[in-house]
């Protein structure tokens, strides 16, 4: 047995070039590789951490504005509903004084017709009543009445001022002496009767009026002396009307 | 049949005879550096099958490594490496008709055992430094330096043996069977030879980095025993 020593070195040289060889063509790239790929995975991991870290912080943030935003919802609800109830007592407030003042406004307006309403049936009932009294007082218009009415005429006339008679009597238009119907045959008394009270004697003329029912008056231009169922009822009916 | 104790030169090179073994040897190397370069050239992020083998391998053999002497594998690497797949190469290739293994002939395995050899010294001298690694024979005492001087010798040598027989013996019996039998009877023993040839290479490379890993593990040793009394 022999041993080639020449082969045995070549041999160990081939080897060591191997080696060196697939060290550079195949044991670092392959090793750089695998390390490149872990500090790549590692990056990768790191960034997903910071991601997942990030991700969180903004999970805490968001909790966080959740749970404001929930304390923010039930204070603006509690805001809303003390607004609420503020607003709905100072409506019913309202509202009630309103119709407070439209029931006040209503009674007022109640009263107020019913004092027109009433004054309207007094007036009418004064009315009627004067009416009736009226066609009452037409039944009692005889020669009684008619001297009576003449010495309320005459009465009247001697009560009548001094300033008064001399504006009567210097009127330039005749007297008018009005009666409810022309005067037949008691036209002369009653002319003496005036021209006595009067102290003169003007010019007397007979009117009919049947408005005035029944009595005497006497009329000029600018005078007038009421003496007449009429002129009584229609004082009792203003001073019934101004009762009212 | 040739003698596998003979190596028969080719053709010489000046004064170096080239056997069937050598040529066979550059064929192997420049199959594995042209398949090597083929599997790196395109190396990504995102691995392709091939990429995620070739990187499966490497992973596995710095585990080993890792696990074995406890130090960074980067170091040890491409030699453990490079000797597994050269040998696994070089058993295989018996498989080939007319191809002669380079690791049933006598020099390469006493190339790789040489190589091995050096290397414990080179890792070692590089660990302690030269005084350091020459005091590691005198562990534990100085009694001990030729003993631990034969023993760096003879687990080389064992090394070498131990393939050369495995391998040879292999090669022989297959050659045997095959004159006797015809062409299909040795197949079983072929199969055989495959996984023989795989776990002549494993023993070789994993002794190897057991060797290394001692003569680095020596060295650590003593060079944190001595930063601790330091420290003391």
């Amino acid at each position: 047995m022999t041993i080639d020593f020449w082969g045995l070195g070549l041999q160990a040289v081939n080897v060591l070039i191997l080696v060196w060889i697939l060290s550079r063509v195949f044991w670092r790239p392959v090793a750089a590789s695998i390390t490149r790929r872990q500090e790549a995975a590692q990056k990768m991991i790191g960034s997903a951490q910071a991601m997942r870290e990030k991700a969180d912080a903004a999970y805490a943030e968001v909790t966080e504005a959740r749970a404001n935003i929930k304390a923010e919802r039930v204070a603006l609800l509690e805001t809303a509903k003390a607004e609420a109830e503020a607003s709905a007592k100072a409506t019913l407030a309202n509202a009630q004084a309103r119709a407070e003042e439209m029931r006040k406004a209503a009674e007022e307006s109640i009263h107020k017709q019913t004092l027109s309403a009433q004054k309207a049936h007094a007036a009418h009932a004064s009315e009627l009543s004067l009416k009736i009294a009226g066609k009452l007082l037409e039944h009692l218009n005889g020669p009684t009445a008619q001297s009576a009415f003449l010495a309320q005429l005459v009465d009247a006339i001697t009560r009548m001022s001094d300033v008064d008679r001399a504006a009567l009597l210097s009127s330039q238009s005749t007297i008018e002496v009005v009666a409810p119907e022309n005067i037949g045959t008691d036209r002369d008394a009653i002319v003496k009767a005036i021209h006595k009270a009067l102290g003169a004697e003007p010019e007397l003329e007979f009117v009919a009026d049947p408005a005035l029912i029944g009595g005497l008056e006497l009329r000029s231009t600018h005078f007038v002396l009421r003496n007449s169922w009429q002129a009584d009822l229609t004082q009792v009916q203003k001073a019934v009307t101004d009762a009212a | 049949m040739n003698s596998p104790l003979e190596s028969e030169a080719l053709f010489e090179l000046g004064p170096i005879p080239v056997t069937q073994a050598i040529l066979t040897t550059w064929v192997i190397m420049v199959l594995l550096v042209f398949g090597a370069y083929m599997l790196t050239r395109r190396l990504t992020l995102r691995p392709t099958r091939w990429q995620a083998a070739i990187e499966l391998i490497v992973a596995t053999l710095d585990t080993q490594i890792a696990e074995t002497t406890g130090a960074r594998p980067a170091p040890y690497r491409a030699f453990i490496g490079t000797l597994f797949i050269f040998i696994l190469a070089a058993n295989w290739s018996s498989l080939l008709p007319g191809v002669e293994p380079p690791t049933a002939q006598l020099e390469t395995d006493a190339a790789l055992a040489l190589l091995v050899f050096v290397s414990v010294i080179w890792f070692g001298v590089r660990g302690d430094g030269v005084s350091g690694y020459l005091k590691s024979f005198a562990a534990p005492n100085p009694l001990m330096i030729p003993l631990n001087i034969l023993q760096s010798l003879t687990r080389v040598f064992s090394m070498f043996v131990r393939l050369f027989g495995n391998v040879m013996s292999g090669v022989f019996v297959i050659g045997i069977v095959a004159s006797l039998a015809g062409l299909l009877v040795p197949i079983p023993l072929m199969a055989l030879d495959l996984l023989t040839g795989l776990v002549q290479a494993y023993i070789f490379a994993v002794l190897a980095m057991v060797f290394i890993a001692s003569t680095v593990a020596d060295g650590t040793s003593k060079q944190s025993l001595t930063e601790n009394q330091k420290e003391t």
